[in-house]
């Protein structure tokens, strides 16, 4: 992690050497370590020290992009000839005002623990070895990582905007095996995660029911989904839904609904960085401070999330969403925050007459039909069957095909309570989501591993 | 900096002690450059130089592992004592002896071949062609989008270990591709040539951009893309499937390469993409598909972005079966998983650079062609699908239930190609479909595709591999 002194120095290195009238520029330094097991044993243990420049010139309003892990001076110089000449040969961006010169004040969040920015990995390999050792008592055995890391994020543009943030990031997935079945548990925080608490709750996961196997026939039942389900389903929504290039390209259902009513008076969904209790974060990579934005609205279609040149394309408000600077995504939402209800996972589950509730989804696909979200998926890690309001046997893992338009259109319930769950390509935020019950979820098949050695995973 | 070997051999040389059993130290120096058009515009033109360190070392039973991207000499000697501690800490919670299968030194340089450098075609050139290839495309009035893609990379890599190793390698790659996209009310389709995300990649230069003839293709997939807005939609209900080789790839890559990665069947990698049905013992006894199906594993295929000179644990590039005559006869291994099946390393372990850690790759896994021309695989075939292109692709934790989407499919009526059908959807699970082979088309509709884009690992890596495959009947087969 760099400071902010040097950080700048290389920023203002590159703007320099842009030779541009407008250009600008990320410096992105993270110190990471991550430890990953498996059968209650560390088998890849990492520390990585990374920086990387990112420099973006215009010219006659058309954008180049190179980026470099390489900081002196002629490095430098041949990153910016190679921008220029990008730049030099694209075509000029529709009805660009230029980059980000308002300079607003920032929000004030808070970003860095300095705790878990120094924590050592011998510390968090004892943590790991206390839930390896709990779990022979328990009759289990875990798989997972558990990552923390530190980074500083410095940009700087021509026109005198200058942002520097330090962060930390600690997130963990612990996923415990016993001899029926595996439970699985999940954190991401800016301090450090308690890995043998996840390890106590997976470990319970994998325990319920184990005794009680069912099966069922393929069809619509309502469904509880925790929220790494709905985050692994979100996390689809962002590509094909949410992102100015999706509504760009015409596959985004948000074209034509754009102030209509499309999903569930109960479904609100915000791209959140300012919340200090999810993952904040006080401004997007080309330098506009983050606000607040509401994708969808009490089920009304509001905005995509766009970087400068498409808000200034599509004629959209700035959203403060541009995470790459010549990305193809156009906006990205990486602080997904679905509003809670006013329900507990024990009444959703108690509502329940015939049901099934969900742990996570796995290998989840929403490229079928974009224009409804039709994706697909299976589940893991923790599948039940609830009857008359009761959690009565676990199910294999069942594949889905499903509109999620249509599903967020049939939200029946949601809890108070919500989590944060991370994912392995957004080192900003994540997404934060009430346990949601949803009515008529439709699933279309099952893993049959009858007749096949058992591997170490439910069945 | 690129280090020399004595920098390297210096570095491995202060590990020394200790209980230090292994260490291996890499260089990479990533260069990628993106140009992509879209709607007469360029809208992407990136370069990227991506240079990393890695030390791995292993004391005792525990792994230790650091990198940096600062490559300086200075740098390599504090993150080769940054892997001292990690191993140390890894000790700690390392509950399991590891066993490393054994290795010869080599000291070895290898590199990929191409006629025309890539970096030097200018950029003028590689948008013209672009424009060329798309600007046709675009008129009427349902073609929203159409687009196309140019990459170039390059990777220069250099190992060395307490082995005795010291290797450089360097492969250079090229991809191309083209879209369409057509929206009318609600329908939306989008048909690319020669596959989606970048069309189709080969360790080659520009020479091959220019064999894709992507200008030559483009009317034909507008035209598809038009056709589907009101092409039937695919049925549902269970039919003979003909599935061509781009898609059959993808189901090679699914459904055969995941599950036979030894670290996979082994648990290694459930915490993010799940296990293998396909267990140790299952070796050697269980059928997988039909007498037809064989499925190797070849790192040494010329032009193939799946291939190279050695893996990351400087095991040379091998070939061998994974599925023989249909029954499961092998695994994807390497030097610390290799020994728990009883086998030595089959040379398969990469990593995306050398800011990450090895792990079992795919490298290029094919399906070998059969015997039969594929017109005689459709005319011998009364009722059924012929799909083709993927669109989409999920299969469980244990790659066993799966369902594709395809780009485009075709009624199959008396031995006969019949109308053009939208969203195809086949499902299954994994040994009953290729149980259901009974027809592999011959070496002409064989075919290796390059797919850069392959993740795994945590922190995730993408990594280039490749599939050969040809067409291929399945019978009765689940659709919608």
């Amino acid at each position: 992690m760099r400071t902010e002194h040097d950080s700048f120095d290389i920023l203002d290195q590159a703007l320099n050497a842009a030779g541009t009238a407008e250009a600008d520029a990320v410096f992105i330094s993270t110190d990471q370590n991550i430890s990953r097991f498996a059968n209650s044993n560390v088998h890849q243990n990492m520390s990585e020290i990374s920086a990387e420049l990112s420099l973006r010139v215009i010219v006659d309003n058309a954008m180049g992009v190179a980026s470099t892990t390489v900081f002196d001076g002629a490095e430098i110089e041949r990153t910016a000839a190679l921008a220029r000449e990008a730049a030099r040969h694209a075509d000029p961006l529709p009805n660009f005002s230029g980059l980000y010169r308002a300079n607003e004040p920032l929000p004030s969040v808070r970003t860095f623990d300095e705790a878990t920015a120094n924590i050592a990995p011998a510390e968090k390999a004892r943590a790991l070895r206390t839930m390896f050792d709990r779990g022979v008592a328990s009759g289990v055995h875990f798989a997972g990582v558990y990552g923390t890391g530190a980074s500083s994020v410095a940009v700087a543009n021509t026109h005198g905007v200058r942002r520097y943030c330090t962060l930390t990031a600690s997130d963990a997935t612990v996923i415990a095996i016993g001899a029926n079945g595996s439970g699985y548990a999940t954190a991401v925080d800016r301090s450090n995660v308690d890995v043998t608490a996840l390890g106590e709750e997976a470990a319970f996961k994998a325990a319920l029911r184990a005794d009680v196997i069912e099966d069922i026939a393929p069809g619509a039942y309502d469904v509880i989904l925790e929220p790494p389900a709905t985050a692994e389903v979100l996390e689809w929504m962002g590509m094909i839904a949410f992102s100015g290039s999706a509504y760009e390209d015409g596959s985004s259902f948000f074209v034509g609904n754009i102030g209509n009513q499309i999903l569930g008076a109960n479904f609100t969904l915000t791209d959140d960085a300012l919340d200090d209790a999810f993952l904040p974060f006080p401004f997007d990579i080309e330098g506009l401070p983050k606000r607040r934005v509401a994708i969808i609205e009490r089920g009304i279609v509001r905005t995509p999330v766009v970087d400068k040149a498409y808000a200034d394309r599509l004629g959209f408000a700035p959203t403060a969403n541009g995470w790459s600077l010549g990305g193809s995504d156009h906006g990205s939402a990486l602080h997904l925050s679905i509003e809670g209800g006013d329900a507990t996972r024990e009444e959703l589950i108690r509502s329940t007459k015939h049901g099934i509730w969900i742990t996570r989804f796995n290998y989840v696909n929403g490229l079928l039909e974009p224009r409804t979200a039709l994706m697909t998926g299976t589940t893991r890690d923790g599948t039940f069957l609830i009857r008359d309001g009761e959690v009565v046997a676990r199910l294999p893992n069942l594949r889905w095909t499903q509109s999620i338009v249509e599903a967020f259109s049939r939200i029946e319930g949601l809890t108070r309570e919500r989590r944060r769950v991370g994912t392995w390509y957004n080192h900003f935020g994540g997404t934060i989501a009430p346990v949601m019950k949803i009515a008529g979820w439709n699933f279309t098949g099952k893993q049959q591993t009858a007749g096949m050695a058992q591997s170490s995973l439910e069945g | 900096m690129k280090p020399t070997r004595a920098q390297l051999e210096d570095v491995l040389a202060s590990l020394d002690g200790s209980g230090l059993r292994y260490a291996d130290v890499r260089w990479t120096a990533t260069h990628e450059q993106h140009v992509r058009v879209r709607n007469g515009e360029v809208e992407t033109l990136a370069s990227t130089i991506d240079r990393a360190i890695g030390v791995r070392v292993l004391v005792g039973n525990g792994w230790g592992f650091a990198a940096n991207s600062d490559t300086s000499e200075e740098s390599l000697r504090k993150t080769a004592k940054r892997a001292l501690e990690v191993a140390a800490a890894s000790n700690i919670a390392s509950t399991q002896r590891v066993t490393l299968s054994d290795i010869e030194p080599y000291v070895a340089t290898w590199s990929s071949t191409y006629e025309i450098d890539p970096w030097s075609i200018p950029l003028e050139k590689k948008i013209e062609h672009l424009l060329q290839s798309t600007e046709p495309m675009r008129g009427d009035a349902r073609i929203h989008q159409v687009s196309g893609d140019i990459s170039c990379y390059r990777q220069e890599k250099i190992f060395a270990s307490t082995v005795g190793s010291f290797i450089e390698q360097t492969t250079t790659e090229m991809g191309g591709g083209v879209e369409a996209v057509a929206i009318e009310g609600d329908e939306f389709q989008r048909r690319t040539y020669p596959n989606p995300f970048g069309g189709d990649y080969q360790a080659a230069g520009w020479e091959f951009i220019e064999q894709l003839n992507l200008p030559g293709k483009a009317l034909e997939i507008r035209d598809e893309a038009l056709a589907l807005l009101t092409a039937p939609k695919a049925p549902s209900g269970r039919f003979d499937l003909i599935v061509g080789s781009a898609q059959l790839a993808l189901q090679v890559h699914e459904s055969c390469g995941h599950p036979t990665e030894l670290d996979r069947a082994m648990g290694l990698e459930i915490s993010l993409a799940g296990g293998s049905f396909l267990q140790p013992s299952m070796l050697g006894n269980f059928r997988y598909g039909s007498d037809l199906v064989n499925i190797v594993g070849d790192a040494t295929i010329p032009g193939s972005i799946g291939s190279f000179g050695f893996d990351d644990d400087g095991v040379p590039a091998q070939r061998f079966h994974l599925i023989e005559k249909g029954m499961f006869v092998g695994y994807l291994t390497g030097r610390d998983t290799a020994p728990t099946i009883g086998r030595t390393s089959n040379g398969t372990v990469r990593a995306e650079t050398a800011a990450r850690i090895p792990i079992i790759r795919m490298t290029n896994i094919n399906l070998e062609p059969g015997t039969t021309p594929l017109a005689d695989i459709i005319a011998d075939t009364k009722r059924g699908i012929f799909v083709e292109t993927n669109k989409s692709w999920s299969i469980d934790d244990l790659r066993l239930n799966f369902q594709f989407g395809c780009e485009v499919a075709w009624e199959i009526e008396n031995g006969r190609l019949g109308r053009l059908l939208r969203n195809p959807l086949y499902t299954g699970t994994t040994p009953d479909f290729w149980r259901s082979c009974d027809a592999v088309a011959d070496r002409a509709s064989w075919r290796i595709w390059g797919l850069p884009n392959c993740g795994k690992g945590d922190p995730m890596q993408t990594m280039r591999v490749a599939h050969g495959a040809p067409a291929a009947r399945f019978r009765d087969v689940e659709m919608g």
